[in-house]
């Protein structure tokens, strides 16, 4: 047996120290709630020069898959984490992974897929990866995670299928608890071995074609192929199982099960319930009630024989699915465990039902109540467990409806003037104190006359304002993930002037606006872009905090270089953020859109100016772009107080020019230089804890090139300005 | 290491703490703490967890810690309903009934308070268990550490089972290494948090009417299930989050209105992110224009942008106890009915990661 030593540690912990003690080369990933704080992790231990690991943030989930295929068909050893809809988003490229046979290994931290938006817990995402060729194993436990991730590698790598280790999120990722590691890492690295290709990729002696196109009569040998490597991994899983017990003293199989052989009433349930089961078992077995409870490690390939074995003396089998293949007859877990049972002509009762949906806590009390539920003899199929029916009440409206007449200002659009629109925001919404995204949706919102409609893509703003049964809105409004907003709202609008024009609805113009995050315009990117070309009738508005902060405050690609975030640390071995902010501005003027604006709340009249402006385009010509920046006292790691003088340093320092774009004619419209008031980047970047860091001497070199970069970027919009063409 | 001896468990095998506090003020952080002192110098095995949600100061946060003997497994992930210790971060908090969920007459229930027990157990309707109280406010000003680590020392304390030089070695283990320099203060701070615990007072049942009091539910009021909700998720009830009292989210201050010194320049509305400020028609120095007439305190969070941009000083900056009756306190006026009632809340959020925000917090926010 190998030296452990022993930690405490969360899920996401012990799957990071796998990784850096296991030494994969790269890990393409986007950052999505619960599996964050693996590849924080990972940043960390990087900054601080623990591992080499090559981490590269993909502007998405999509992406992150692609980055991992690429690295994984060099020959690297390559990991990715995700979660809910980022797994849905990956989707598509898991057969790519499994049917050209790369092997890397990916943990799905199992969460809720959307919508509605839920960041909690339970097994919907993970299902939808039943079908991919990937080898799926679950872990119920801190240690397992550390122990499967291990295991996950050289299974992959022996049978040349990606494999994903699976486990809840939250109730796995999130809770710390004891678990043991290798003391060595070389005792990890012995286990896995040395990586074999079969076919190495950057052998130019002997070139080789990766994913060639491929008919009848191939297709189907290619996919026998991978079928009989999943078999093998069947066969692979017990040697290694038994290796690694010899290794850790901790011995899996495929399956675990708690008084089972001679239990009468068996609960079959995945991840962390299965422990709280394991209590309730206690309990009835102290009242002589023969109970015992089942869960599988592994899903692919599903374990239908050894199942079978475990259960084949039970009377009657409840099988708990937290998801449901709605329509199906029971979420896939119990569907699996019957037709296993079925196949090998298992005489018990088996009922299922589904529970603990977006997170809902499974206690021991449920666990009792679940085996009360097989006890009495019903339907094979309860239902769903923990749900409520309600109760009716009247409510009245408590706002005067935002109509087209009462949408309509008198007099010059002053900041005095505009305080009499009406509010299309209702407070008591729960942003952070002193949080820049109402006062910019304030000023945007505040001098634009007629009926608005809002789309929010995911993020800060959205999370803040709608956290269901409550709203903030007084206006139509819809949510869509963030890498589809754009293309939402031009569906929303293309429907409503259809309709108009046809007389359907009544005359009158009405403003669709978009808000995003930066981050809602790292993953959106691609379809606000289409949206900007296609030249929908629609205003995209992107609130700029310079980061994914409602997750915690990962990088985004608009976070100032050198920034310090949870994804970019500052330690011997790294300075923060190593790349430019994204000019997104310059992206949407390059799609030709006839109005592009960046506004700062420390200008609020030219704020709202530039609002009415972009309104009157998205009303009548087609998109039109606005940028604000916006302040995230809790990230940036300011005083909420002070963040009108932090942004107006960002705009007095060019890091955050005032400009318009307007039928392609570049207009600045404040030059600090020309108002007395131009300061040094540096200045801005010691107003914020995030940035401080910079000013040190060590940061002199990087300092001057920001410096330098900005610079460039205004001297360029200079140009622009003067020239028509430009 | 010599296990210590748990002087209660539940019927399961565990002793169970929960944290009731407030985004900023460090309760995750301080769960790990006493999580990780279970099991490095205690002996004992031990887990410890937040509640999740999203990132938000301000806002409620309860971390849940379980010991139990070490040769136990903790099979249990939900949260502690039932806890043997109790502590809570912030008065505010006991504006509402849940935090007090689950007490029963063997809960000690640690306050972060300047009354004396009596009087708090008067003031907040304390009716079970034992409450003691400090001051972990002063504490923490007075230490240079936070709030967190003072209720640590003081929550070692109240378990009985704890040395002090547990505690120090937990927060040497934790902080001393990556944040030198702010431990000596974080050490002074769970000393004294241990040592100035203030002794137990039994509490009596004769609060229990107003605590239920605060609890009732209005019968007519709506629940939504699966019957009554729209389906898809929809809310068709527009701007009803105006019914969040958001005022516990303050963190000791507010803006105080000097209405004599206002021009109506309406940059106070303009850097506001509550919609505070309740500006209507009117005449000022004799012209028609928006006028501001008072500020909406239940959904002023106290970030004090207000004071820091008003041009004549007509917002100035307050401790909030100082002003219990809020002049020019003026209720959202685009209501059209005035609620029943406004229901104290934050924001639905919490912790997903930490890793930024604890290296700040640690340096007292700055990095």
């Amino acid at each position: 047996m190998a030296n452990q030593v022993m930690e405490y540690a969360s899920g996401n912990e012990a799957a990071a120290l796998a990784v850096r003690q296991i030494g994969y080369e790269v890990m393409g990933y986007y950052p999505i709630t619960p599996s964050t704080q693996i590849a924080e992790g990972l940043d960390t231990m990087k900054a601080a020069g623990q591992t080499d690991l090559v981490m590269i943030p993909a502007e998405g989930e999509h992406s992150a898959a692609g980055i991992c295929y690429g690295a994984s068909v060099g020959g690297g050893r390559v990991f990715n984490a995700t979660s809910a809809n980022g797994l849905l988003y990956a989707l598509e490229q898991l057969p790519v992974q499994a049917g050209t046979r790369y092997p890397m290994v990916m943990n799905v931290v199992c969460r809720t897929v959307s919508g509605p938006l839920s960041i909690k817990g339970d097994h919907s995402d993970l299902m939808f990866a039943l079908n991919c060729g990937w080898v799926i194993l679950y872990a119920h436990s801190v240690q397992q995670v550390y122990d499967f991730n291990i295991i996950a590698l050289r299974l992959a790598e022996q049978v040349r299928l990606p494999v994903i280790v699976a486990y809840d999120g939250f109730f796995t990722s999130h809770q710390k608890k004891r678990c043991y590691r290798f003391e060595e890492d070389a005792v990890v690295r012995e286990f896995i071995g040395e990586k074999k290709e079969p076919y190495p990729f950057f052998d130019f002696e002997h070139p080789i074609t990766v994913g060639a196109y491929m008919n009848e009569p191939d297709l189907i040998n290619n996919r026998y192929q991978l079928h009989q490597a999943m078999e093998q991994a069947a066969l692979e899983l017990p040697k290694l199982y038994e290796e690694y017990g010899s290794l850790s003293d901790r011995t899996y199989q495929a399956w675990d099960s708690y008084c089972s052989e001679d239990a009468e009433y068996l609960l079959v349930l995945l991840g962390s319930s299965y422990d709280t089961a394991l209590e309730a078992v206690d309990r009835l077995r102290e009242q002589g009630v023969k109970a015992g409870a089942v869960t599988l490690h592994v899903i692919r390939p599903f374990p239908e024989k050894e199942l079978y074995e475990v259960c084949r003396h039970a009377k009657r089998i409840l099988v708990a699915d937290r998801q449901d293949s709605y329509g199906g007859g029971g979420g896939n877990f119990s569907l699996e465990v019957r037709a296993a049972l079925q196949k090998y002509h298992a005489g018990a009762e088996v009922y299922n039902i589904v529970y603990g949906l977006g997170g809902a806590d499974f206690s021991v009390e449920d666990a009792e109540r679940m085996f009360e539920l097989i006890q009495k003899a019903g339907q094979p199929d309860l239902g769903y467990y923990g749900i409520e029916a309600g109760k009716g009440g009247e409510t009245l409206p408590l706002f005067e409806p935002l109509t087209r007449e009462r949408t309509v200002l008198e007099g010059r659009k002053t900041l005095n003037a505009t305080a009499q629109m009406p509010s299309r925001l209702a407070p008591g919404h729960g942003a952070c104190p002193g949080c820049g995204i109402p006062v910019n949706l304030k000023l945007l919102l505040r001098g634009i006359e007629d009926p608005v409609v809002l789309l929010f893509q995911t993020g800060c703003g959205m999370i803040v304002t709608t956290p269901y049964p409550r709203t903030s809105f007084k206006v139509p409004y819809v949510h869509n993930l963030f890498q589809n907003g754009a293309a939402t709202l031009s569906g929303l609008a293309e429907l409503f002037y259809y309709k108009q024009k046809k007389g359907e609805f009544p005359e009158g113009d009405i403003v669709f606006i978009m808000v995003s995050g930066d981050g809602g315009m790292d993953i959106g990117m691609g379809s606000a872009l289409g949206t900007a070309i296609r030249g929908h009738r629609l205003l995209l508005f992107e609130y700029d905090n310079g980061g994914y902060m409602n997750t915690g405050y990962q990088l985004s690609y608009s976070t100032p270089r050198g920034a310090r975030s949870s994804t970019s640390h500052v330690g011997k071995d790294q300075y923060g953020k190593t790349f430019f902010h994204k000019d997104m501005p310059q992206l949407m003027a390059a799609a030709g859109v006839p109005y592009v604006a960046t506004v700062a709340e420390s200008n609020p009249a030219d704020f709202i100016k530039r609002a009415v402006k972009a309104a009157g385009y998205a009303k009548e010509y087609g998109t039109a772009y606005v940028k604000a920046i916006s302040a995230c006292p809790l990230n940036w790691n300011d005083k909420p107080d002070k963040e009108r003088s932090v942004i107006e340093a960002a705009v007095n320092c060019n890091y955050f020019p005032l400009y318009e774009v307007e039928n392609g004619k570049t207009n600045l419209v404040y030059n600090p230089e020309e108002a007395n008031k131009k300061i040094p980047v540096s200045e801005w970047l010691g107003m914020m804890g995030r940035t401080k860091h910079l000013l040190k001497d060590e940061y002199e070199e990087l300092r001057k090139e920001i410096q330098a970069e900005v610079d460039r970027r205004f001297a360029r919009l200079l140009a622009k300005s003067e020239h028509e063409f430009l | 290491m010599e296990q210590v001896k748990l002087p209660l468990v539940d019927e399961s095998g565990y002793y169970e703490i929960r944290l009731e506090s407030i985004g900023g003020l460090g309760a995750n952080l301080c769960g790990k703490m006493l999580g990780e002192l279970g099991l490095r110098y205690l002996g004992l095995n031990s887990a410890s967890f937040s509640s999740y949600g999203s990132e938000k100061t301000g806002t409620p946060v309860k971390a849940y810690i379980r010991y139990c003997d070490a040769a136990k497994e903790i099979r249990v992930h939900a949260p502690v309903v039932s806890p043997h210790i109790l502590a809570i971060f912030h008065g505010a908090l006991l504006g509402k009934g849940e935090v007090l969920r689950g007490c029963t007459e063997q809960t000690k229930i640690i306050l972060n308070t300047d009354l004396s027990p009596e009087e708090a157990a008067e003031k907040y309707g304390i009716s079970c268990g034992e409450l003691l109280c400090l001051s972990a406010q002063a504490i923490a000003m007075e230490s240079k550490s936070r709030i967190n680590v003072v209720m640590l020392g003081a929550v070692g304390k109240a378990m009985g089972f704890v040395q002090l030089e547990q505690l120090e070695s937990i927060c040497r283990d934790t902080l001393g290494r990556k944040y030198p320099d702010a431990l000596p203060g974080n050490l002074e701070g769970i000393r004294r948090g241990y040592e100035e615990l203030g002794e137990a007072f039994r509490t009596n049942a004769d609060n229990t009417d107003r605590n239920t009091m605060k609890k009732k539910e209005s019968s007519d009021m709506q629940k939504l299930g699966y019957e009554t909700a729209p389906p898809g998720g929809i809310i068709p009830w527009a701007g009803n989050s105006v019914l969040a009292d958001v005022s516990p989210s303050r963190q000791g201050y507010i803006p105080v209105f000097r209405p004599e010194k206002c021009i109506n320049c309406a940059m106070c509305d303009s850097t506001c992110p509550d919609m505070v400020f309740q500006f209507q028609k009117g005449t000022y120095k004799g012209k028609e224009m928006m006028v501001n007439k008072g500020l909406d305190y239940y959904h002023c969070k106290g970030c004090l942008r207000c004071v820091a941009i008003c041009p004549t000083q007509a917002l100035v900056p307050a401790l909030e106890k100082d002003y219990p009756d809020k002049p020019y306190f003026m209720p959202n006026q685009d209501l059209i009915r005035m609620p029943d009632g406004y229901e104290k809340t934050g924001a639905n959020g919490y912790v997903t990661s930490e890793s930024f925000l604890t290296e700040k917090r640690i340096n007292g926010g700055e990095m």
